[in-house]
């Protein structure tokens, strides 16, 4: 399968942690539109596989394509651009921190007599003259130092965030969590706003004096969440605070925030953990509501009825690796995944 | 929805119930023309803004400031040279308020930049010796700040046919109540805002907040630096109250527990409840004590030597009884700040 036919594409995806290989060369082709069941037991290093996905982990080796593309912050000329503005910032603090008293005596309160006229134009050429006319060491080395630090610390954070979270949040994949992670002390509606982050523009200047479009977009999206409540069946507790809910509404509660930022693809981490079988076949029906309103769906599930009953396509991991892959049907007789789940038969 | 429509009111009820209770204190002056009460309530409301300042990093972003002192001094000193005569700026007091404000905000976001990446108790720490740099910083910078002399004489507020003074306590008090509104109406307006719930969803859960499509560091820089900037307008109106900026030690470690005592004991998290917890802390210290005492003294009853009958001696017993009594019966404040009830 080529890598422009499938959604999400995980490629020889390794993650090291010291000498621990917690996944082991994993690829997966998850095409647009499918359900895909990742499975396996206890530590085969599916949850680690949705980290490595998401950005919460970095792969040590291989990469997972988003739509073909490599969710990435490149290096971009607004990042130099920045790094460069930042080292000259911060150079010339610097500058002026190391001889404010001495810049300060000569640009203001030599030239200051006592409620006279203050003569602005001289004392910015003054300024700017003492500011550069401290020699090597009162300018130059502490205009290079700030230039290098300003601009090292700027390139190491850019390099440091190139692939976390909210990037990959940004280029369409929305979780969920295995140990549910709401906002316990929002409410349902606000839990399910902030999920819509992504989406909403409004800046800081209309928030402050709460400008109409800050207040449309807000009623808005309030509405949109509203329905993404219902669509889970939480709409009648809309106000309540997510910690206070049960636990299997918790679940579907976190399905709505992750939905909210209209993902291409939504990864679901054990959804059905917890829930009783009527709960399990609601969450079966949702899952396929989701995929048909056109968000593809990858999910960890350990309840076999869920995995069989829904999914495209099954990967099987075991100790790292991808043992196996296939249709619903194929995986339920493939002698491996049998062995993996059930162990070997003993001969003789 | 009752919590959708209020919003477009410029202040909740509550707040509305405690700018109004600040509003009346003058009429215990015309009752009681002795007390002089309005003066000393100017403090209370200084405080309450640089509380406001601090509850925006504490109370909705999660994140441990125990240097808030810091920009208030920094606003307090930005406002006396950018004010004082013996300096060719001279921009007056609304401008000297604003640009001290400016001033915190820029330095916020200078100490914020780096460190806020540091976790909990890293960035705890950081900020603790923050607060200790901008004190000995401008009690070295003599040439520039006076050292501990202090930058004065500074300018009271000014409009336009009204006369401010020390002679004339309650407009004065009414100026900086005004100021105070509009602190706490933009507070609720950020919020109920954007900004406001990505704040929140970085004080609840960080990756989680980060796995929606929210960049932390962004949001924290913001909150450090709105909260820098109140503190610093908190400071500036302080220097003007005093007419000078005092000494740098006057913004010490102390004032950076006081602000953050009052957070707490008011409510985390709740504008009304911070504006609360400024009446109680500083009310009590600034006015119920010393008038306590100077009564006392009046009536014969209590003396200076004499340390049981002289209320002001138990400010530091009453602050940590209060403490006690607060951690023990209300945990979450005075005015439960209704963080699970964000609606």
């Amino acid at each position: 399968m080529s890598a422009n036919s499938s959604l999400l594409s995980v490629q020889n995806v390794t993650v090291r942690f010291g000498g621990l290989t917690a996944v082991k060369d994993v690829s997966i082709e998850v095409a647009k539109g499918s359900i895909t069941a990742v499975i396996g037991p206890n530590g085969a290093g599916k949850t680690t596989l949705f980290n490595a996905i998401t950005g919460v982990y970095e792969p040590t080796e291989g990469s997972v394509l988003v739509s073909g593309r490599d969710p990435q912050r490149s290096l971009t000329k607004a990042v130099i651009a920045g790094a460069v503005s930042t080292g000259l910032a911060t150079g010339l603090f610097l500058c002026l921190l190391v001889r404010v008293e001495v810049i300060w005596r000569a640009s203001i309160i030599d030239l200051y007599v006592f409620q006279q006229p203050f003569p602005w134009m001289k004392s910015i050429g003054v300024f700017v003259a003492t500011l550069f006319g401290g020699g090597i060491v009162g300018t130059w080395l502490p205009l290079v130092l700030g230039v290098v630090l300003g601009i090292s610390g700027r390139m190491v954070i850019w390099s440091r965030t190139r692939r976390t979270p909210d990037v990959v949040a940004s280029a369409g994949v929305a979780r969920t969590f295995q140990n549910i992670r709401l906002f316990p002390e929002l409410s349902l509606i606000e839990n399910v706003t902030v999920g819509m982050d992504r989406r909403l523009n409004s800046g800081f200047i209309a928030a402050l004096f709460a400008l109409p479009s800050a207040l449309h977009e807000r009623s808005a999206a309030r509405t949109d969440a509203m329905k993404l409540l219902q669509f889970v069946g939480l709409a009648n507790k809309s106000e309540e605070a997510a910690g206070n809910l049960p636990y299997g509404y918790q679940r579907q509660l976190e399905i709505a925030r992750a939905l909210a930022s209209r993902p291409d693809v939504i990864l679901l981490d054990e959804p059905a953990a917890g829930m009783n079988p009527t709960e399990t076949v609601d969450l079966m029906r949702l899952i396929k509501t989701i995929r048909d309103a056109g968000t593809t769906v990858v999910l960890i599930e350990h309840h076999m009825r869920v995995v069989m009953g829904i999914s495209d396509r099954i990967a099987v991991l075991q100790y790292g690796e991808k043992i196996a892959e296939g249709t619903p049907l194929e995986i339920k007789h493939d002698p491996r995944c049998i062995e993996a789940y059930l162990g070997k038969e003993e001969l003789g | 929805m009752a919590a959708a429509t209020s919003r477009f009111s410029l202040f909740s009820k509550g707040q509305l119930v405690v700018l109004g209770l600040l509003a009346s204190t003058p009429l215990i002056d015309v009752a009681m023309p002795t007390l002089r009460l309005s003066a000393p309530m100017r403090t209370v409301v200084t405080s309450a803004i640089i509380a406001l300042g601090l509850n925006i990093v504490v109370g909705w972003t999660g994140l441990l400031n125990l240097g808030i002192a810091a920009f208030a001094a920094l606003g307090a000193y930005a406002f006396g040279i950018l004010t004082c005569e013996i300096y060719p700026f001279q921009v007056g007091f609304w401008w000297g308020v604003l640009l001290a404000g400016a001033v915190g905000a820029f330095a916020g976001w200078l100490l914020g930049a780096p460190t806020l990446r540091l976790r909990g108790d890293y960035l705890a720490i950081v900020t603790l010796g923050f607060g200790e740099i901008v004190q000995d910083g401008l009690k070295n910078l003599e040439a520039i700040t006076k050292g501990t002399q202090g930058i004065n004489p500074l300018p009271a507020p000014s409009l336009p046919g009204i006369e401010f003074s020390s002679e004339t306590p309650v407009r004065w008090f009414y100026a900086y109540l005004a100021i105070l509104a509009v602190v706490v109406f933009l507070c609720r307006n950020l919020e109920f805002s954007r900004l406001g719930r990505q704040w929140f969803a970085v004080r609840e859960d960080e990756l989680a907040a980060r796995c929606m499509g929210i960049q932390p560091d962004k949001a924290k820089l913001k909150a450090f630096a709105i909260g820098a900037a109140l503190a610093a307008v908190g400071g500036a109106l302080i220097a003007s109250q005093l007419s000078s900026t005092g000494e740098p030690a006057n913004y010490d470690f102390q004032m950076s527990i006081l602000a953050l005592c009052i957070v707490i004991v008011g409510g985390i998290g709740s504008i009304t409840g911070v504006m609360v917890g400024a009446i109680v802390m500083v009310g009590l210290n600034n006015v119920v004590l010393p008038i306590a005492t100077q009564s006392l003294q009046n009536a014969g009853i209590g003396s200076t030597e004499n340390v049981l009958t002289s209320p002001d001696n138990y400010k530091f017993l009453l602050f940590g009884l209060a403490l006690v009594l607060m951690m023990r019966y209300r945990p979450d404040g005075i005015i439960h700040s209704g963080k699970a009830v964000r609606k």
